[in-house]
């Protein structure tokens, strides 16, 4: 098995109200080193930021009570959260516009389900390892 | 030939009319003898007077001579005006030209040829009358003519009114709107549909009121439309969507459809301009629209488990399964996936039968209670993820049911995982079932997010989603009215829902009963 450390010490939030995807994806991020928050809504992550802020957010789109876009809005009104990089994992690729995301939301990108966790992490990792080198600079 | 006695001249006043001809060979006598006859009165009338006279005045010779002669002048003179009065002459000469127009040349005698020489001389007045009487002839033929072309005229005048008639009343009872714009962007034309629709005033052409139509048409693509095809003469017909929001505030689609009329500028009636046709296409976007939700509905429920099923297979793949109970529990999770997938295309399949007619039905007897707790074995999983406490509570008498298994499975599967879709974590579901009469029943109750109730009434449409309810999870529209044709016309039973917003909703179906005894 290939063990990760990629994201030793870094702290990342899913959110998706499928549980099973919330487990693959926990699983491949705790895996690669991780500290993982899991949320099954907009209301539970917010609830869940509150008690830390994550280095990088992976949200669905449909979900109940609070959807990935009112997620990221709220997220993006935060003082704290607003520089948070942001995926969207959602099943309706087509519907969306990955520009006007993008440039509304400044989500740094979409991730059509079903998806490959491997790909996931690696999109992950380029995020943090790139806000890092944002901040150091 | 019909000339001399129909359309040709006419008789002088006073003369009995229809015999001008019969007598045309001895008519001079009856004139001369009437003429003679007045002559010898005023004669013999001026002698008595002049006798009587001389007589009373005792009058001498050479009185009695100017006495006769004075009453001889009076009567020549009242001889000379009452012929001159009757037209003698006048009367003469119409009928000499009737005679002229008559085909029979032959006929004229030599005392009536001989009246035509004050015209010609003696020997020209053949030639004379041969060209009076084609003059005459001829004026006679344009006469005809000209009352043919009159009735001619009259008829296509009936025949272009009820045709303009016709076409009024076909404008009028055609149901899509219709404008007819003249090279001034002016309305020439509306009918009946384009005024009630789009509060045009109705126009028939040659009508005084004209309006530019940007003015009286409140749909800018339409008009933009309408004055491109005038402005750019353009030939084809071209066509523009738009959506238009009527008197109640409700949005209707059209499709307009419109061509320039300079090609029939070219016939004679013809004009420049265009007409505008506008079909009512608001069912086809909605249906257009249904079928993209549709779409994407089933696009999204099949990505969902499809994307557990490949996430686990890479875990696996990958080796971050390390002991045996996680990798156990990928396959699981892999495995119900896979479920859930095939459930969901059972459920378009079956809708697709049902659509086209073609069900096969194996109806056998069964125990209700089974197939209940097959049931809440297969959504369990979906209610404890949202911890919503999903309770069983089956009847403890043997509920039996002539039942195709696996359709009623399906139609109870859709109705219990409805309702942990739309109840709130940490809610409750119950499922149960109960004997009811001679009838069998199953019921669904959740702590769910409930239904108005117009929902109550639209639920089971195929397709329908709450739109409230919508982000709340993720559906096709198709679960409830599977449930519901599946119970009620595969099964012969009853499929009904009493809800109360955020309260919760109760679905029973009520089969018919098959034989129930204690268990």
């Amino acid at each position: 098995m290939a063990t990760h450390s990629s994201g030793e010490g870094k702290c990342i939030l899913l959110c998706d109200d499928e549980f099973h995807i919330l487990r693959a994806a926990e699983f491949k991020f705790r895996r690669a080193g991780f500290e993982v928050l899991c949320a099954a809504d907009g209301i539970e992550a917010l609830e869940r930021i509150e008690e830390r802020v994550p280095d990088a957010i992976v949200t669905d789109c449909q979900m109940p009570r609070m959807n990935g876009l009112e997620l990221i809005a709220r997220l993006r009104e935060d003082e704290r959260t607003r520089r948070v990089p942001i995926l969207m994992l959602t099943a309706k690729g087509f519907e969306l516009a990955a520009d006007e995301l993008c440039d509304r939301f400044h989500v740094a990108g979409v991730v059509a389900k079903p998806f490959s966790p491997r790909e996931l992490l690696r999109r992950v990792e380029d995020l943090v390892s790139t806000a890092l080198l944002n901040e150091s600079t | 030939m019909p000339l001399s006695g129909g359309v040709g001249i006419p008789a002088a006043p006073g003369e009995p009319k229809g015999n001008t001809t019969s007598n045309m060979g001895t008519a001079p006598p009856r004139i001369h003898v009437s003429r003679w006859w007045l002559l010898t009165a005023a004669i013999v009338m001026s002698l008595v007077l002049s006798i009587g006279e001389a007589i009373w005045l005792r009058a001498g010779g050479l009185g009695v001579a100017l006495i006769v002669a004075s009453h001889l002048a009076g009567a020549g003179c009242f001889l000379a005006v009452l012929l001159a009065w009757r037209g003698m002459a006048s009367r003469e000469l119409c009928e000499r030209v009737r005679l002229l127009a008559s085909e029979d040349l032959s006929r004229l005698s030599p005392q009536e040829a001989g009246g035509l020489s004050a015209f010609a001389g003696p020997t020209q007045w053949e030639e004379v009358v041969v060209r009076l009487r084609e003059f005459v002839v001829a004026a006679a033929q344009k006469l005809e003519d000209a009352g043919q072309a009159q009735a001619s005229s009259e008829i296509r005048a009936r025949r272009a009114r009820a045709e303009r008639d016709r076409l009024a009343v076909i404008l009028a009872g055609l149901p899509d709107p219709l404008l007819v714009i003249n090279d001034y962007e002016e309305i020439v034309l509306a009918n009946l549909s384009a005024a009630s629709v789009f509060g045009v005033d109705v126009q028939q052409f040659g009508s005084d009121v004209q309006v530019k139509v940007d003015q009286s048409l409140d749909c800018p693509a339409a008009v933009k439309l309408l004055k491109d095809v005038v402005r750019r003469r353009t030939l084809t017909q071209r066509t523009a969507e738009f959506s238009w929001r009527d008197g109640f505030g409700h949005e209707r689609w059209y499709r307009v459809i419109c061509r320039n009329l300079d090609v029939a500028a070219e016939s004679p009636h013809g004009m420049r301009g265009a007409v505008a046709i506008f079909n009512d296409i608001t069912v086809q976007k909605a249906i257009q629209r249904r079928n993209a939700e549709f779409v994407s509905s089933v696009s999204h429920e099949m990505k969902t488990p499809l994307s557990g099923i490949k996430a686990y297979v890479e875990l696996l793949v990958d080796g971050d399964a390390e002991t045996p109970e996680e990798r156990e529990e990928c396959l699981e999770v892999i495995n119900g996936q896979t479920d859930r997938l095939q459930r969901l295309i059972d459920n378009i399949l079956n809708l697709a039968r049902i659509e086209s007619g073609v069900v096969d039905v194996r109806k056998d007897r069964h125990s209700l209670n089974e197939i209940l707790e097959e049931v809440h074995g297969i959504v369990l999983p979906q209610a404890e993820q949202k911890e919503i406490d999903f309770q069983l509570d089956l009847s403890p008498m043997y509920l039996g049911v002539i039942a195709d298994r696996d359709l009623l499975l399906q139609a109870a599967i859709n109705l219990a995982s409805n309702a942990v879709k739309y109840t709130p974590v940490g809610g409750k579901v119950v499922l149960r079932s109960r004997l009811a009469a001679q009838e069998v029943c199953f019921e669904v109750e959740d702590t769910g997010v409930g239904l108005s109730e117009e929902d109550c009434q639209r639920i089971f449409d195929k397709f329908y989603r709450v739109k409230k309810d919508q982000q709340m999870a993720s559906g096709t529209g198709l679960g409830l009215p599977l449930a519901k044709y599946i119970i009620e016309d595969v099964h012969g039973g009853r499929l009904e829902v009493r809800s109360l917003i955020n309260v919760g909703s109760t679905f029973s179906a009520v089969l018919p009963g098959a034989g129930a005894m204690s268990e």
